[in-house]
């Protein structure tokens, strides 16, 4: 039994998940296997903009081991068309009609049309190749130029145009008088280029509709079971309470895996119809080609600055391509306008942004999808920094906020509390040693050997500051159910859906700490609508505080109720409970102690106790996020360029973070490092890449859409930032975002450090080798 | 991504085999490793009606030194070879590029056979034979075995000189002459994956010049391609670095690599230059050593 | 289409089933054999969640045919523990943190068991190389890293934070 005097917090306690994962016994949803299972496989669109003319299943229907076969039209009538998982994030956004799967039109490579059911993935993919679908080709729409040009095709007819939304300028501070006093005006048209999520599992989902009792069980890898449960019931006209939405182990998301997808409507919907479950397994070109992408925007930016390196006003111009069916695109821009100023005394800012529609995947959410705001910002303060001949370092010292002093707010309206970028970018500076980098940096280019720094500082709101209407960051309170059982041990019900997270172990680090039993003691249950709270599930790098801080409060919440069950017990008063070793006992008097176990027993006996303490020996807690806070730091990559070969090495990768206090310093370091191999994977590897004449896709493939290896990923040395404490309890902040947030503006700005003497201006954020030998002239641009 | 439907067969011997092939005609195809074939079977780009799985034939599987030349049968597996004494001591060019291909996981099932009736114009073993001039045998039930050199064996994009009726049975690679020295390098976008363009140069020196120079080049083109300007100019000249370099620009002009998401044609046409000037100084370098 | 018998052994234990010639090695194992820890990410042979070994070599079982393992001796995840006991390759990435979701991380076991095998002590270097066939998204690697260091017998533990 573990010695329950050390503290759980705070320590790199093992994962309880681990077990499990290690021994290949984990149960992902392409584990699930249940009896009479049939197996999905949908016919896809080849062409990315096209009219549907005739759909032809006869062959297909005729296949042995095919049950059935259904199109876009029939499972039209069996469904209820409604925005889907995009419903969360477009209030008040123009919506088109569309179906679960295409009827009249496809609008995108990969658009599902008609869902082929078999007694096996092998067969119902022979079925799908005989399938006749018809189709008149559309011209694409594919650039961002073709979809501003109101002649183009509209994509939703019922839109009439490609264009999304024009939101109008909104003006922070006095932006005309900051450029008018302006020493100079810096330029630049950035560009963010479209990448994706890529976890190791694909989507996928066991839908079992049981005739008899009319329930519809739904076993998912999604990032919150109670939204899926929501799409579900409503896509298929079902209450709630017949809709049960279960998920086990997930192979990663970071945003992809959230509500129902159109492809688990139409499999809930065809084993409603067969009464048999459907099994659907994306595949990886299914996954690349069509399940949603993201980082898709360009900017104009100006900025206004003094000849000391002050920013004094930012104009910002973004377009944002959401892709074809509604996603998180058309919400977007307004959380990259909230956080452009970052943790900077920015002094006026004027914002304008259009989304278009395109032909393309559905731009989803991916780990920190406001990061361009960051992108931006880093980038503009490099090029005012180069325009200045400054060192970036001095100019971010010069405009980033301390503590204490005004502004107390970003520009855009949110508190700065306790942000420590001050501190973040001083502990970079003593770990990097910037002037002994640029002897060095001098002597390698004598020696024609490219060396480059790059630094840059962002916030995130992990889960944010407290706002007026209350905490909670912009998913609401967390709720969490905690339970004493009979044996002892305590159970604690949570609405995060874990996905690499660690929760079982967080959660329970800190409920065994504030409850008082050891760490195996305590069990943390996930993925059951039946039977977990309500809540958005687990993202935007909330659940720390949000779920960290409830799982503290619950516990002390359960422990208050245990000793009011025992003090009846004991006929004491509950201020004279003591809880040591497992048992409850009155304070002084140890021999006559209770085990917890049979605490929980006599609640459920009846007339031991009041009635209004009798039954499961439970509390359900609220957290509504207390002070909240911040998260945020300054990253730095020294790298080397090959200016032979256009190939990057990143020789040293440092961060200096500050994700609060720490529940498992292992766990937080892990989220760190993963967040910045997707942000280094992102400049110099991954594109989602689209043929702008035709459409198509062309990085559907694990050969084309390349992710960071081994030998890609440098050690990244990690320096927390003491935190500054602003809530009495809680204090633990998000961290999952943090790394892909402000790692592709580090590597960018070292890149571009290195190739300086090239006058290489770096403006987009993908540099694979090609790009760069391009920039610094050594080949040329063809066509 | 699953396959499509196929039949299979799992001869013992190399004659049962070319039966199978013959009597399937041209749908029918062989299965060496699968590490190329497999992938396109579960992408549905290849649709054989029936598969002629090769492992079974021990005939195919061994590596042995005949009169001065390795002889690698066709179905020794890419590690197998890479871990072999005489690989190293006959073949080093082979040896260098053999961890180049793929990873481990690959290379315990890829075999050398396979690799190079694949043909795939970004793989390191074709351009390697080439380079070596090796032989390679194939055998086909009513014609029987035939050499090909691999000058002529590979024809075209995934093409090569074999007969749907033929399999490939062994290369033959004569070891190196003496002060001879030898290096492959090639870019790709990430450590194992196929390169985006390769070079694989040899280099013979006698009384400190360049006797003998030739480099082979993957990704520049649909076949490996010796770059016969580059070895022309470097006939009997000094092993400089701007002999080298010389070389390499003059034979990088007449070259017109395709483009893809990778790199564009004139990305692939520096990067040739520059990798035929570090393979052969780093070849001249080693046959210096070798004296 | 014909069926054939395949008969091997899986982690110890004689198995067999009846396969058309077109199932791969990883459908054989989680389908036929309810084997589920050999993962697939991507069916093309990039990503290696489905690394198993095959008469001890690493092999990707999306890219074989279960046809082809007739008569192999495989080894999958499941093989690893001894009656529910992690081996000390499993205790030590448990204690390094390895990995976060786990889809991963069967192929990185069997490949780093091939490894430790052929290498007992390997470098930093060569350890990455190594891997370098496994795709992880959640990790950035170094944690997974520093469980074959420990394993191999060097200190490879999670982090005191530093201030």
């Amino acid at each position: 039994m573990q010695n329950i005097a050390e503290r759980y917090t705070g320590a790199s306690v093992k994962r309880s998940e681990d077990p499990r994962i290690l021994t290949g016994t984990g149960c992902y949803v392409d584990d699930v296997r249940l009896p009479g299972m049939l197996h999905a496989a949908f016919v896809r669109s080849p062409s990315a903009h096209a009219r549907i003319t005739g759909v032809d299943v006869t062959e297909a229907r005729k296949l042995p081991g095919v049950i059935a076969v259904l199109t876009g039209e029939e499972l039209d009538a069996l469904t209820v068309r409604g925005p889907g998982a995009a419903g969360m994030f477009s209030a008040g956004l123009p919506m088109p009609s569309f179906s679960v799967l295409a009827t009249d039109k496809v609008r995108l490579v990969g658009d599902p049309v008609v869902l082929v059911v078999a007694e096996s993935r092998y067969l119902a993919e022979d079925a799908c190749e005989l399938v006749v679908v018809d189709y008149e080709e559309l011209p694409a729409v594919i650039t961002q130029e073709q979809a501003l040009d109101p002649a183009g095709p509209p994509i939703f007819e019922d839109l009439g145009s490609n264009v999304l939304v024009r939101s109008p300028v909104a003006t922070f501070g006095d932006v005309e008088g900051a450029f008018a006093r302006a020493d100079r005006v810096v330029r630049a048209e950035l560009r963010q280029h479209r990448h994706q999520n890529v976890p190791m599992e694909c989507r996928g989902v066991v839908c079992s509709f049981d005739l008899g009792s009319g329930e519809l069980t739904v076993y998912s890898a999604t990032q919150g079971v109670h939204i899926a449960r929501t799409g579900f019931a409503t896509q298929l006209d079902m209450p709630l309470e017949k809709v049960r939405v279960l998920a086990g182990d997930i192979g990663g998301s970071f945003g992809l895996k959230l509500g129902a997808a159109r492809e688990d409507i139409a499999c809930a919907a065809a084993s409603r119809r067969l009464g048999r479950p459907i099994r659907w397994i994306e595949d990886r070109s299914e996954n690349l080609t069509a399940s949603g992408q993201a980082r898709d925007e360009s900017f104009e930016v100006e900025a206004a600055i003094s000849n000391e390196g002050h920013i004094l006003g930012l104009r910002v111009k973004m377009i944002i391509d959401t892709g074809a069916y509604p996603g998180l695109g058309g919400m977007l821009p307004e959380a990259v306008k909230g956080m452009i100023p970052g943790p900077y005394k920015i002094g006026a800012l004027s914002f304008e942004s259009t989304a278009v529609i395109t032909n393309k995947a559905s731009y989803i959410a991916y780990r920190g999808p406001w990061a361009s705001e960051t992108w931006v910002r880093e980038r503009m303060i490099d090029l005012i920094a180069k325009e200045l001949a400054m060192e970036p370092l001095e100019v971010r010292l010069r405009n980033v906020v301390t503590r204490g002093e005004p502004p107390l707010q970003m520009l855009t309206g949110r508190s700065l509390v306790g942000v420590t970028s001050r501190e973040s970018l001083d502990r970079i500076a003593a770990l990097v040693d910037v002037e002994a980098f640029r002897r060095r940096q001098a002597e390698a280019r004598a020696q024609g050997r490219y060396l480059g720094l790059g630094l840059a500082t962002y916030i995130e709101a992990a889960p944010g500051p407290r706002t007026p209407g209350g905490g909670g960051g912009i998913m609401g309170p967390e709720q969490m159910r905690l339970r004493l059982e009979e044996d002892g041990t305590v159970t604690v019900f949570t609405s995060q859906m874990p996905h690499g997270q660690s929760h079982q172990t967080t959660l329970a680090q800190i409920a065994a700490d504030e409850f008082g039993v050891p760490f195996d003691q305590v069990r943390v249950v996930v993925g059951d609508t039946d039977v977990v709270p309500m809540g958005f599930g687990t993202g935007g790098s909330r659940s720390a505080t949000m779920a960290g801080g409830v799982s503290l409060h619950g516990a002390r919440a359960l422990r208050a109720k245990v000793f009011e069950v025992a003090a009846h017990l004991f006929e004491a008063s509950p201020e004279d409970m003591d809880l040591a070793a497992g048992a409850v006992s009155v304070r002084g008097v140890p021999a006559r102690a209770v085990p917890l176990g049979e605490i929980a027993r006599a609640a459920h006996e009846p007339g031991r106790v009041p009635r209004d303490l009798e039954g499961d020996l439970e509390v359900t807690a609220e957290y509504d996020g207390g002070e909240g806070g911040w998260a945020g730091g300054t990253h730095a990559a020294i790298v080397e360029v090959d200016v032979e070969t256009g190939q990057v090495r990143i020789e040293r990768y440092l961060v200096a973070e500050d994700c609060g206090v720490l529940i498992n310093p292992a766990i937080v370091e892990g989220q760190v490092r993963g967040g910045v191999a997707q942000g280094i994977g992102a400049v110099l590897l991954e594109r989602s890449a689209y043929d702008p004449d035709s459409g198509q896709y062309l990085s559907s493939t694990f050969m084309d859409y390349l992710i960071p290896t081994a030998c890609e990923i440098p050690r990244i040395e990690i320096e927390h930032i003491e935190t500054v404490p602003l809530d009495a309890d809680v204090n633990f902040r998000g961290v999952g975002e943090g790394g892909m947030i402000i790692a592709p503006p580090t590597l960018c700005n070292a890149i571009e450090d290195a190739l300086s003497p090239m006058g290489v201006r770096v403006t987009e954020q993908h540099l694979p080798p090609c790009r760069i030998l391009e920039l610094i002239g050594a080949i040329a641009l063809d066509p | 991504m699953k396959p499509p439907p196929f039949d299979y067969s799992a001869p013992t011997t190399l004659d049962e085999a070319l039966a199978l092939l013959l009597e399937h005609g041209e749908d029918a195809r062989p299965l060496a490793g699968g590490q190329s074939l497999v992938p396109l079977l579960s992408f549905r780009l290849a649709r054989p009606s029936h598969l002629v799985d090769l492992a079974g034939i021990s005939e195919l599987g061994s590596i042995v030194v005949d009169d001065g030349h390795l002889v690698i049968g066709a179905m020794v597996r890419e590690r197998a070879a890479e871990r072999h004494d005489d690989v190293r001591l006959l073949a080093p060019l082979l040896a260098q590029a053999l961890p180049l291909i793929g990873h481990p996981a690959i290379r315990s099932r890829g075999t050398i056979g396979g690799s190079l009736a694949h043909a795939d114009p970004a793989a390191e073993l074709p351009a390697v034979a080439l380079l070596l001039d090796a032989e390679l045998v194939a055998q086909s039930r009513d014609r029987g075995k035939r050499t090909i050199k691999a000058a002529d064996f590979f024809s075209g994009f995934f093409t090569t000189a074999l007969q749907p009726d033929e399999i490939l049975t062994e290369v033959r690679i004569r070891r190196p002459a003496l002060r001879t020295g030898s290096a492959i390098e090639e870019v790709a976008r990430r450590h194992g994956d196929f390169a985006m363009v390769g070079a694989a140069a040899m280099v013979r020196l006698e009384d400190g010049k360049i006797a003998d120079a030739r480099v082979a080049l993957t990704g520049v083109s649909d076949i490996p391609v010796r770059a016969t300007e580059a070895e022309a100019i470097l006939e009997g000249a000094e092993p400089t670095d701007e002999a080298f370099a010389t070389a390499a620009e003059e034979a990088a002009k007449s070259l017109s690599p395709p483009a893809d998401l990778h790199g564009s044609s004139s990305y692939r046409r520096h990067l040739a230059t520059v990798l035929m000037r570090r393979t052969f100084k780093l070849a001249a370098q080693r046959a210096k050593e070798a004296a | 289409m014909s069926t054939f018998d395949v008969e091997l052994t899986v982690n110890g234990t004689p198995r067999q089933g009846s396969v058309e010639p077109r199932r791969t090695l990883a459908d054989f194992l989680r389908e036929d054999l309810g084997l589920t820890g050999t993962h697939l990410g991507c069916e093309h042979g990039v990503c290696g969640a489905c690394t198993v070994l095959v008469n001890g070599e690493p092999a990707r079982s999306c890219l074989m045919l279960a046809v082809q393992a007739r008569g192999a001796d495989i080894l999958t995840v499941e093989g690893l523990a001894n009656n529910g006991v992690m081996n000390p390759l499993q205790q030590a990435m448990w204690e390094s943190h390895g990995f976060q979701c786990g889809f991963c991380t069967p192929g990185f076991l069997m490949q780093i068991t091939a490894l430790l095998v052929e290498n007992p002590n390997p470098g930093e270097e060569e350890i990455r190389e190594a891997l370098s066939g496994n795709l992880c998204r959640c990790t950035g690697y170094e944690s997974i890293v520093n469980g074959v260091l420990r394993a191999a017998g060097h200190d490879g533990s999670p982090p005191e934070p530093r201030h």
